[in-house]
């Protein structure tokens, strides 16, 4: 592995990130009846409803405070408030997250006491019974650090931090799903009642960012979790984060604040990571792995059996949020495919740590290119004879350039139809990856 | 009639300033250009989206460098769908679209430490490296953000330093997303400050301006056009057949060289005059060109168009040819179109210029326009609204998401163009819409545009899935 590949440049090209207020709101838009209100100019808003337009092919609500000059100078206390008390006025959310950007963090903002003077006023304005029934959680997601992945974990804690408490053991499982698709979501709803066992899924998008053409009889989509979910999942069996990086550090507050045990990742994606999410799964709820489960495992490996000759020592890149990189990564090495490059948006320890051990297992050496965005990755696959690059939409170019395939996963895939809905994730979600990616080779012989 | 407030805007009194319905006897001008009410749904972006996004983005042969956090520079790579021609390396099996303006996306991708220290070394840094990264550039355009705005970056002089170790021009346009009420004040910085660039430019280095001999008396710009979908591919060749000569489109599909050369037209058509009329009126200001406001959609609006640029210089009967062969050409197509949709409404929800551009189109399609709305309006465009619009038409200036719900709920119009946010929100209602602002399947501009267009309207409202959605069993209407 070459970790020396890796320094700081003066320069990105083509990031494989976006920044942290999208990934908060990502969260958000998983809860039931919650709007984020961007504490910020109205680009930060539209640029991200554009992204979810594109990729989820949905209405997105997203709010604003609409930063102008006088925002600048005076800071953005008056914007704050009287956003929140417009919003909880006109279209009556259970849960408003006030998500910040970089501009409002580098005026310094004191979100906190904002958010207590609007209460006030709401409670003066339309009375404490009604100003009670929105919960407003600031969430800090300041855009010159992390990226979106960064930004997803941060207000998936402190939603936690805000809104949990504990009460009574609930016998559900946590599951918190990071930035995976509506179809994932789905998949891993269905393994969990496959086995019996009650799940509390955390951020749910699998309805609100996925909803059928009917009338609408109300401003929100349906679905989403509720915010007493949100502040039950302190009494739960346990915390699955699937992706380590979008949903750890809530995980890891509820193990530390009311002792649930928490379990982070892997992104269940081919039969060992599956595997081990099952039994992880099992020794939390007690639950057994039923005889449809085994079924599903038995169909991928007899799928896998059926195409090894194919995938095997195909060249392959992969890019893309770090828990998804190391899941399909893990998955391609079992197709018997040749890890030649992953690239990814943040410079992590465990990213590292998780790819070596593929690479040992597997007897390859990937390059990893971290932070020096997709330019750089498209110069190691052009340098390398890559045969395939798996990845989001932001590597077509690269793959056209390449003259290779690109299998289209993650967030966001704006140029193709339907892909937020397929899962990749449990065992009929990797059974349709691996057809994706055998029929990808077989168009080009 | 005046201005009016909707129901769901009882709460917001505001808003009702920015509501009217049209009166052709007493027109009103609402609120406009002013500052969005905090948490509003609105549909706006900011200044730099206008800049970036829209305006400076287009250009296809210089590096556009956003210095901001990395989000700013990521949402708006490749996202608006101004097409370019630029091929640097082409060949078999490479890519056919390298133009810098959609391949790449370069940010100096700031971090805490840039924030807190400055990003002045950061950024000259990055320009340089960028430029060794593509030597094929021939410029490089800095955009600021709300971040870099913030900390005070001196990016002049950033600007001239990287100018002086490259050797090829640099230019900036600093409007930050908070510094403006939408995405129109990102426009207005980005012509004012490239065309004072380009004016030292062509000062210091007399050799980038057109040479005498270069020149003919039948020069123009074509100004305010970003190529949507290659909406140049249809107007540029009209003028061509006039005998008219297209120096520079500001800025679709256009090359640096090419603008630098734009005071050395001999007219200035503007087609966006929202976003583009300050360049050339700061043309005319200095060089005394004179501009001309056009529309080019439809055949009504595309012909007096044409009349007008070939009275400005004496090729009238050239005019009068092109028109008769175009409208021959697409008169059955238009009348086919016309007898499928006559007696249809329509909404229009656009930035600002196309709600007017398209007002005479529609009725050439025989539509009935039933509501209309602004994201970014100026009182100009108000006025050019009141002046072609008949009465009793809903006028709605930066609506809510609330007031675009209403909207198609009270007035029921068949077919909805509007943008990719509105889009799905329209159709979650039953309503069919067309992609207005970035098009279906283009170019819409001009004569055979105008076919499209119609097409397009055709196809969206006439597509089955309507039909069932009108029968929908499970419809749970309020």
């Amino acid at each position: 592995m070459n970790r020396g590949a890796i320094k700081e440049q003066p320069v990105v090209i083509n990031p494989c990130k976006a920044c942290q207020p999208i990934g908060a709101m990502y969260a958000t838009l998983g809860i039931k009846h919650a709007v984020p209100l961007v504490q910020g100019s109205q680009g930060c808003s539209t640029f991200v409803r554009y992204q979810f337009n594109r990729h989820f092919r949905e209405p997105a609500n997203i709010a604003v405070t609409s930063f102008h000059e006088d925002a600048v100078v005076f800071g953005g206390r008056r914007n704050l408030i009287e956003g929140i008390i417009n919003l909880v006025q006109h279209y009556h959310p259970e849960v408003i997250g006030v998500v910040t950007t970089c501009s409002s963090e580098t005026i310094g903002d004191d979100i906190a006491a904002f958010i207590k003077e609007a209460k006030q006023r709401l409670t003066a304005e339309i009375g404490a019974e009604k100003a009670a029934k929105t919960f407003i959680v600031p969430l800090r997601t300041p855009s010159y650090s992390g990226s979106h992945v960064q930004g997803y974990d941060n207000g998936a804690r402190q939603y936690l931090e805000q809104l949990a408490q504990e009460s009574k053991p609930n016998q559900k499982l946590n599951i918190i799903p990071g930035m995976i698709n509506p179809g994932d979501i789905a998949e891993i709803k269905h393994l969990m009642s496959a086995m019996g066992a009650a799940n509390n899924m955390l951020f749910d998008i699998s309805e609100t960012l996925n909803a059928p053409l009917k009338m609408k009889n109300s401003f929100f989509p349906d679905g989403g979790t509720a915010a007493a979910d949100l502040v039950d999942a302190a009494n739960s069996l346990g915390t699955i984060a699937l992706s380590r990086h979008a949903g750890g550090g809530a995980a890891t507050y509820l193990l530390r604040k009311f002792n649930v045990p928490a379990v982070l990742g892997p992104f269940p994606v081919g039969i060992y990571n599956t595997d081990l999410f099952l039994e992880q799964a099992v020794k939390l709820t007690g639950q057994p792995v039923t005889a449809e489960i085994k079924r599903e495992r038995g169909l991928l490996l007899d799928a896998m059996a059926d195409t090894c000759t194919i995938t095997a020592l195909k060249k392959v890149a992969i890019f893309g949020d770090p828990d998804t990189v190391i899941g399909v990564a893990r998955f391609a090495s079992e197709l018997g495919m040749e890890l030649i490059a992953v690239g990814t948006t943040a410079d992590s320890k465990e990213f590292y740590r998780e790819i070596g051990l593929i690479a040992k297992e597997y007897n390859c050496a990937p390059q990893i290119v971290a932070d020096g965005g997709l330019h750089k990755l498209e110069q190691v696959l052009l340098q390398n004879r890559v045969e395939m690059l798996i990845g989001n939409s932001n590597g077509a170019a690269i793959a056209k350039q390449a003259d290779i395939p690109l299998v289209r996963i993650g967030f966001p895939v704006t140029d193709r139809v339907g892909y937020q809905r397929r899962p990749i994730v449990g065992y009929n979600g990797s059974l349709w990856l691996l057809d994706y990616i055998v029929n990808a080779f077989l168009e080009r012989k | 009639m005046p201005l009016i407030t909707m129901k769901c805007d009882e709460l917001i009194p505001e808003r009702g300033k920015h509501t009217y319905i049209t009166d052709t006897e007493n027109p009103v001008i609402p609120a406009c250009n002013v500052t969005t009410i905090p948490g509003d749904m609105t549909e706006r972006g900011c200044p730099f989206a206008g800049a970036r996004g829209v305006v400076g983005g287009p250009i296809v042969d210089i590096i556009h460098m956003v210095h901001s956090p990395v989000g700013c520079a990521y949402y708006t790579w490749g996202s608006r769908r101004s097409l370019p021609d630029w091929y640097s390396w082409s060949g078999p099996n490479k890519l056919d679209n390298a133009a810098f303006n959609r391949r790449y996306c370069v940010t100096t991708d700031m971090e805490e430490k840039d924030v807190v220290f400055g990003g002045g070394t950061k950024l000259k840094k990055a320009c340089i490296e960028a430029f060794k990264m593509f030597p094929e550039a021939k410029g490089l355009f800095m955009y600021t953000t709300c971040t870099s705005g913030l900390i005070g970056d001196d990016i002049p002089a950033v600007a001239k330093q990287v100018e002086k170790t490259v050797g090829k021009p640099v230019f900036f346009a600093q409007a930050p997303g908070c510094s403006g009420v939408s995405q129109s004040k990102g426009h207005h910085v980005l012509n004012h400050e490239f065309y004072r660039q380009i004016k030292a430019l062509r000062e210091k280095n007399p050799d980038l301006c057109m040479k005498e001999e270069e020149k003919t008396p039948y020069d123009i710009n074509l100004i305010g056009d970003y190529n949507m979908d290659w909406d140049i591919k249809a107007i540029i060749p009209l003028f061509e057949q006039m005998g008219i000569r297209v120096v520079a489109t500001f800025t679709g599909n256009e090359r640096i060289e090419n603008l630098i050369k734009m005071p050395d037209a001999k007219l200035n058509v503007v087609h966006c005059q929202r976003s583009a009329g300050y360049i050339a009126e700061l043309i005319n200001e200095h060089a005394g060109t004179t501009h001309l406001d056009v529309t080019l959609y439809g055949i009504v609006e595309t012909s007096k168009a044409l009349r007008d640029v070939g009275k400005h210089f004496g090729l009238e009967k050239q005019a009068e040819a092109v028109i008769e062969k175009e409208t021959a050409r697409i008169k059955e197509s238009i009348a086919y179109y016309r007898s499928k949709l006559e007696g249809k409404t329509v909404a229009l929800y656009v930035g600002a210029p196309r709600v007017w551009h398209w007002i005479h189109l529609m009725e050439e399609l025989g539509m009935e326009i039933v509501a209309m709305a602004c994201t970014f309006a100026h009182k100009d465009d108000y006025e050019k609204i009141n002046a072609k619009a008949k009465s009793n038409i809903l006028v709605i200036d930066n609506p809510n998401e609330f007031e675009v719900e209403e909207m198609l709920h009270d007035y029921k119009p068949d077919l909805f163009l509007c943008g990719l946010k509105e889009k799905y929100i329209a159709r979650k209602m039953g309503v069919s819409t067309v992609n207005s602002h970035s098009y279906e399947k283009g170019p819409y501009a001009d004569y055979f545009g105008f076919v499209n267009f119609a097409r397009d309207i055709y196809q969206g409202f006439y597509a089955p899935v309507w039909n069932f959605v009108k029968n929908n069993p499970s419809e749970e209407v309020e």
